[in-house]
């Protein structure tokens, strides 16, 4: 175990973290890269309603969709309720910095422990998002006039509501972090290979069986 | 063996289907049958638009073609409570007054001789008016006029190539100016005819150019020269005879009437260099004093149908109590006129010879009125006494082909064919009388229109449909040449009576005047409930903070003579007078939304004198809930 916190780093695995570390520095991408979509359709809305959701705000036909949720008494959907837009992005740099110092210093714990937080963050998002979903589905204004059934709009995938037709995909924002977050196992794997092949190759050379 | 004949009959019936569906999808095409051919899918689109005058009611009416279904009505000159125009104070003032007009010749809007979808001009013709209809709304937006001097535009609007101009000439001659007193029997000496050239800027507001005083003849119809002709605009006129009584007897009488060629530019030119005289607050040219703006060219039998062809050197006139169109060649008009080869002059305009102008006569058949052209050399003209459309090829003169319509065709138009690039696909016979086409309704019968194809070397009636009164005359247009708004967007809403959130909402006084500012949303005006006394007039501002797409507010008021429509990201404006104390609900008029039937309101009026608060503010509470729901951003 120790064996992997200390020590550092051939130049292959450094050059991957840097490249995980300039995918989390979400300047790259914060603004372009939707982190989630929801696209809704009804009858009466044949092109569809959608929500984008980015690492630092929501956008899309919010006003149409709060105006048609007030009738199910769902809170209205505002950029400014949500925290998580004020230090996400903050945190994603964080994290980026974090490996690009892991990558500079050239230290195996530090990448380790970047990582780690790192997944520790997207657990606790995901969670979070799911939160979010559940409240906006279960927190019905009791004075509203039309009772609907508690209901969770979908995390991933389909689902029928009421007359809408809806999608929630992860957007590429969220392909790209899940990406960046892979390359920690890539590069544990990588590292585990060349110690394998090295010690493979010493055998050969000493006439050890591997 | 059996199985190989199922398998057979199997392939055929796949190959037999795939050929139909073909057919319909080829609609749009020159095969099958007429259904076919008309046939527009539930959710699909019509591939033209056409805009037909409504003649009396003051309106235009649009259809889609080839399907002919009925679209919308776009109200000009009359009030129509299904869109609140003639009740909102906009649309109140614009009409001036006037709550009906007679709508006659709706005009595209044209760039290089061609639409460009920008507007529709459409003239009143007993008020001397001329409206302009916005095509990115639908909504008329101007009306220009009465034009002095001028008695009922007929000869209205018609557009020049690049709207530089719409015209206007008076159908009834009479005294100019307007209020001067005369007898009738002092017709040819006191009563003048008058063209007047309106300016048109390049956001369409329309402006006074110039006004010829033309001889008493009636002025009857217009079109603008195009290509070599550009520049130059004509006329036909009836009762050269001068007339003042019995016209039906009277104004028949000479073999010949007149065509009038006007030099807009020369006209124009002459007005920026101060020779017209103010009359009636319009710059008036007289032809005894300038010379160069206007010519005549002798034409028979009371002409009415005035039609440039697309290449724009045929001016073609068609003499309504003739059998034949008389083509006129624009080169041999200008050489006459360089050659000042006048057969002598009517109060001070030169005539030309009739034999020095012509080109042919093309013997279309009775009743000749009006000519359109497609794109392929070929003219159509109506023929009103023999209820047909004859189609005559331009270069040789031949009539061609024959169709019977139902009945006395007045108008026709072509896909795009006033224009200098027809699309030529279709064409509109506007009938005057529908007789037996339709289910009977009483002894009023709804006016006939009648879809052809022209795709063919045969013309092909392919559909027959009712309007309402009176599809006078038609522009048709490509689909794709418009591209109408969805919503107003609110950012732009500039209307100095515009709030855009609930905590701006809110009444205010001054002295008996109130203002009521309110915002409508899916489903509930803000304020809606409002305090005010007897004797108070009330102007209530409502805007429409919806941004999506059909979703209208309506504002109507018990008991009054007052609604309107609101649509999303508008505000307008309607005046209502409390003249008793009691209570009076208002409500939205306009179906918007599931709780639509709860979008209501109260306006609460006390007794006369009753101190009422300067500015009233809806409840706190009230405020905070709304604004949660329509914060936007
Ligand atoms: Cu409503």
């Amino acid at each position: 175990m120790t064996r992997y916190l200390l020590g550092s780093f051939q130049a292959s695995e450094r050059r991957w973290i840097v490249v995980a570390a300039l995918v989390l520095l979400p300047v790259f991408f914060l603004p372009v890269l939707p982190v989630w979509t929801m696209k809704l359709w009804a009858p009466q809305y044949p092109e569809g309603l959608q929500l984008t959701i980015y690492a630092h705000t929501i956008k899309g036909d919010l006003d149409n969709i709060n105006t048609l949720n007030h009738y199910v008494g769902m809170h209205k959907i505002t950029p400014d309720d949500f925290d998580e837009f004020r230090y996400m992005p903050q945190l994603l740099t964080f994290f980026g910095v974090m490996a690009l110092l892991a990558a500079l210093v050239n230290r195996r714990w530090l990448a380790v422990l970047g990582w780690l937080g790192f997944t520790a963050f997207a657990v606790y998002m995901f969670r979070d998002y799911a939160n979010w979903l559940y409240h906006y589905g279960h927190d019905l204004d009791p004075r509203a006039a039309l009772k609907l059934e508690a209901f969770t709009p979908p995390l991933i995938g389909y689902k029928q509501m009421a007359n809408f037709k809806v999608w929630s995909l992860p957007g590429p924002g969220t392909l790209l972090l899940g990406f960046a977050w892979l390359l920690g196992p890539i590069v544990f794997w990588i590292e585990r290979r060349a110690e394998r092949q090295s010690a493979e190759s010493v055998a050969k050379t000493v006439g050890v069986p591997a | 063996m059996k199985r190989k004949i199922g398998l057979a009959l199997l392939a055929i019936a796949i190959l037999a289907w795939a050929v139909a569906s073909g057919c319909t999808r080829m609609a749009g095409g020159a095969g099958g049958s007429a259904a076919q051919k008309t046939y527009v899918k539930p959710g699909e689109h019509d591939t033209h638009y056409a805009f037909l005058s409504g003649g009396h009611s003051g309106q235009v009416f649009v259809y889609g073609l080839p399907s002919c279904r009925y679209i919308t009505t776009i109200p000009v000159f009359t009030p129509e409570p299904a869109k609140g125009y003639g009740y909102d104070e906009e649309s109140k003032a614009m009409l001036g007054g006037f709550t009906w007009g007679d709508a006659h010749h709706p005009g595209l809007s044209e760039t290089n001789g061609n639409f460009d979808g920008r507007w529709l001009f459409i003239n009143d013709m007993p008020h001397a008016r001329i409206a302009r209809i916005d095509l990115k709304d639908f909504t008329t937006r101007e009306i220009y006029g009465p034009i002095p001097n001028i008695s009922a535009a007929h000869a209205c609007p018609y557009p020049t190539p690049n709207t530089e101009y719409v015209f206007a000439a008076s159908r009834f001659s009479a005294p100019v100016p307007t209020n001067k007193v005369a007898k009738v029997e002092d017709y040819v000496k006191d009563f003048k005819g008058v063209i007047a050239g309106i300016k048109v800027s390049s956001e369409g507001r329309m402006s006074m150019g110039f006004e010829i005083l033309m001889p008493p003849f009636h002025w009857d119809l217009s079109d603008a020269g195009k290509g070599p002709s550009h520049g130059w605009q004509f006329f036909t006129c009836y009762n050269s005879e001068m007339a003042h009584d019995t016209l039906e007897v009277k104004a028949s009488q000479a073999e010949m009437d007149y065509v009038a060629a006007v030099d807009w530019r020369a006209a124009q030119k002459a007005v920026d260099e101060g020779k017209a005289d103010m009359i009636g607050g319009a710059p008036v040219l007289n032809p005894e004093k300038v010379k160069g703006i206007v010519y005549l060219v002798p034409t028979p039998k009371s002409p009415h149908g005035m039609d440039v062809n697309p290449t724009g050197e045929y001016i073609c006139a068609s003499g309504k109590l003739q059998a034949e169109v008389s083509v006129f060649s624009f080169k041999k008009l200008m050489a006459a006129i360089d050659a000042k080869k006048f057969e002598k002059e009517i109060m001070g305009v030169p005539v030309l010879a009739y034999d020095d102008v012509l080109e042919a006569k093309v013997p279309v058949g009775l009743g000749p009125l009006h000519t359109e052209f497609d794109g392929k050399g070929f003219a159509y003209t109506s023929l009103f006494l023999d209820s047909q459309v004859a189609k005559w090829k331009v270069g040789t003169w031949e009539v061609v082909d024959k169709i019977d319509v139902y009945y006395s065709i007045g108008h026709l138009s072509v896909a795009e064919g006033a224009t200098m690039n027809p699309t030529g696909e279709y064409l509109l016979a506007l009938d005057k009388l529908s007789k037996d086409r339709y289910l009977p309704v009483g002894p009023s019968h709804p006016e006939g229109a009648q879809l052809i194809d022209l795709r063919g070397n045969k013309m092909e009636l392919l559909y027959d449909f009712p309007t309402y009164p009176e599809p006078h005359y038609g522009q048709i247009i490509s689909a794709s040449k418009i591209k109408p708004l969805k919503i107003y967007p609110l950012s732009e809403n500039k209307n100095p009576h515009a709030i855009k959130s609930a905590e701006e909402a809110r009444v205010e006084r001054k002295g008996k005047r109130v203002d009521a500012y309110m915002v409508a949303v899916r489903t509930h005006f803000t304020p809606d409930v409002i305090r005010v006394a007897a004797g108070d007039t009330v102007y209530f501002h409502v805007t429409n903070l919806e941004q999506d797409i059909d979703i209208t507010h309506g504002f109507g008021i018990l008991n009054s003579n007052i609604d309107m429509q609101v649509e999303p990201g508008e505000t307008k404006t309607v005046k209502w007078v409390a003249t008793a104390a009691g209570i009076t609900p208002f409500y939205c008029s306009n179906f918007c939304s599931a709780l639509h039937q709860e979008m209501q309101g109260y306006l609460e009026v006390a007794a006369a004198g009753t101190r009422i608060a300067g500015v009233q503010r809806p409840p706190k509470k009230q405020v905070e809930e709304v604004a949660a729901l329509l914060r936007r951003r």
